[in-house]
């Protein structure tokens, strides 16, 4: 009979992170931290958007602020936090509902595929100006 | 079977719910996202918006997005946090503060999009506006 170790509650930080990760373990961490990533930011986005009923002025003033490269950037970034909740939240579908589990590993390497597909498509999309101004100035 | 702790609900519902809005999620960001990025100034301008929100599809669609992000984001921050052995004071504390600011910042998404006006004075049809 195997032994259980009983789950220390008082350090469950470092009892979490001892534990041995394969790839459902991953995709469960990087779940989460996604998640709190995207209601973090549907928060931020209702306040920037809330600008729109104060009047045209104010709303493209407001949105002068973050246009530009950097933000831009992040906005890229947001995409592959998107992406990988997007995709791994219908491997989660998947599994529970349609006998995922019995292919549950290689649905997260298609869905990482996928998604990096994806994200350097929009990549392209967004910066489409800049990488086309990029090849013609030689 | 292990008995849940400071609940009297199992959370099936909510289990069932937050599949449902993820994948209702899903297809309306991809929605989103072909909009608001596909030509950049399509979502970084007042024009471009007020030109939409003449659609009371769009209103509509807008008006779903929110609620149900909101509600699966604040169903999936409880979920992370009902993980833990909370004490029923937390419990409470953390709830309440989900419900209270999850409730706030909604509303204030729908203020915002019925505070769009109707260019041609104010026409509620849905085709032809």
């Amino acid at each position: 009979m195997a032994e259980y170790k009983t789950f220390n509650q008082k350090n469950w930080i470092k009892t979490n992170l001892d534990y041995r990760k394969d790839t459902g373990s991953w995709a469960w961490i990087f779940h989460r931290i996604s998640g709190i990533a995207l209601i973090g930011y549907l928060f931020l986005h209702i306040y920037s958007v809330s600008s729109l009923s104060q009047g045209r002025t104010a709303f493209n003033k407001f949105m002068e602020h973050y246009t530009g490269t950097f933000f831009s950037i992040l906005e890229w970034l947001l995409f592959a936090f998107v992406l990988f909740h997007s995709l791994n939240g219908v491997r989660i579908v998947l599994v529970d509902w349609a006998d995922g589990a019995k292919y549950h590993k290689s649905l997260y390497r298609f869905s990482i595929a996928v998604g990096l597909i994806l994200f350097f498509a929009m990549g392209y999309i967004m910066f489409s100006h800049e990488i086309i101004k990029l090849f013609a100035s030689h | 079977m292990y008995k849940h702790q400071n609940s009297r609900s199992s959370g099936s519902f909510g289990w069932v719910m937050q599949r449902v809005s993820g994948i209702v999620l899903v297809v309306v960001m991809i929605g989103h996202y072909i909009l608001m990025h596909y030509h950049p100034e399509n979502g970084h301008t007042y024009e471009a918006v007020l030109a939409r929100m003449q659609s009371n599809w769009y209103r509509v669609l807008d008006l779903t997005f929110i609620v149900l992000g909101m509600y699966h984001g604040l169903n999936g921050v409880w979920s992370i946090f009902r993980d833990y052995r909370l004490k029923q004071w937390q419990s409470i504390t953390i709830l309440s503060l989900i419900i209270i600011f999850g409730l706030a910042f909604t509303l204030w998404g729908i203020k915002t999009i019925l505070d769009i006006p109707y260019i041609n004075g104010g026409s509620t049809a849905f085709f032809g506006n």
